[in-house]
């Protein structure tokens, strides 16, 4: 296998309406396997949110970081998902996810370091065309002078690498510190205002609704890499429905890390 | 008992774990690291089971390591931080 450049690969947008947590894990898992098997071309997703979510990382442990009372109170769905890194509080509109999944070619012969700046290059450059100064913060962040705006996690199945990305549009901080109890440490470990009330870098650095801002990193990536506009296939929604019911909605697997 | 390690340069690890006779049990490493394949997980955390409380960091690391299928990889996570990990578990939750 020879390295592939993004210029080698018929990207495709997939961006639908809104979609329930334990569908987007189980969208990953099969725009993944699709893409390695060749049947899907190479596809950037951005996804909207069908409801409030906590999203754990495939190796974090449930109890330690969700606090299950207080997500049960918020009416918010836990779900753990395929890739490693840290817990992320999603409300509609609160956050701007997307997913890359992309053939390994386009990663070939790179650090795990040099891949998720790689597979993000397009993004800090749409939010610089914001106005926005970020930068790759090693291992899986992207930061900002206004702070930290988004986390990153890769995961590698068959012939296929997963990038996907949750970027802070504008995050009810009291909320989220509620319902995640490692974001009590980690918040005050990066010196983050305890007392703040919204986590919204992309909001107040841009200034910028939330659709404009998707809009215009969609238009960066079909001016840098090429994009064409396409749908789920049928079969890929009615697969992803079925792994929606039959893992990610389980205790089984939301538990395997208990 | 309860035990974390920031690996420098790296993520979270994070380890519960229970002491049977003298030997760690019910071992369950977690964090907001990466491994691939994803499976590699539950091999350490088997790797780990029924070492010896006394185990140093060393020992455990190199526990770790002999147990993992070749091509496992690890990212802001390793055997010698999970090693810290597990020997804090045991010496903080013995000082409780």
């Amino acid at each position: 296998m020879t390295r592939t450049l993004w210029r080698d690969h018929d990207w495709h947008l997939i961006h639908v309406d809104p979609q329930p947590p334990a569908l987007h894990m189980a969208l990953d898992e099969v725009l993944t396997h699709e893409v390695g098997t060749g049947r899907r071309p190479p596809t950037l997703r951005i996804w909207e949110w069908g409801g409030p979510a906590v999203v754990i990382g495939r190796f974090q442990s449930l109890r330690n970081e969700v606090d299950a009372e207080a997500a049960r109170r918020h009416g918010i769905e836990v779900v753990r998902r395929v890739s490693g890194g840290g817990a992320m509080f999603i409300e509609p509109g609160n956050t701007i996810t997307y997913s890359i999944y992309a053939p390994l070619s386009l990663i070939k012969g790179m650090s795990f370091q040099e891949a998720y700046a790689w597979m993000d290059a397009w993004t800090l450059e749409a939010l610089g065309e914001l106005g926005i100064k970020a930068w790759y913060q090693p291992l899986n962040d992207i930061t900002s002078e206004g702070g930290k705006i988004a986390g990153a996690a890769q995961a590698h199945r068959g012939g296929a690498v997963l990038h996907h990305v949750t970027m802070a549009y504008d995050i009810d901080a009291a909320k989220m510190l509620d319902v995640l109890r490692i974001g009590r440490e980690k918040l005050s470990d990066k010196g983050t205002q305890s007392a703040a009330k919204r986590v919204d870098p992309l909001r107040s650095q841009t200034g910028l609704p939330r659709d404009a801002i998707i809009d215009h990193m969609i238009a960066t990536f079909r001016r840098l890499h090429g994009l064409s506009d396409d749908a789920l296939r049928a079969y890929e929604l009615a697969q992803a429905q079925v792994l929606a019911g039959e893992k990610f909605t389980t205790p089984a697997w939301t538990g395997d890390v208990p | 008992m309860h035990g974390e390690y920031k690996m420098p340069g790296g993520k979270l690890v994070v380890v519960d774990l229970a002491l049977s006779d003298g030997c760690l049990a019910q071992v369950q490493v977690s964090g907001d690291f990466f491994l691939e394949p994803d499976d590699a997980l539950h091999a350490i955390d088997a790797a780990l089971e029924g070492q010896d409380a006394g185990a140093d960091e060393h020992m455990l690391a190199t526990a770790i390591r002999v147990q993992l299928a070749p091509g496992v990889m690890m990212y802001g996570v390793s055997p010698e931080a999970i090693a810290v990990a597990v020997r804090r578990a045991i010496d903080q939750g013995a000082a409780a």
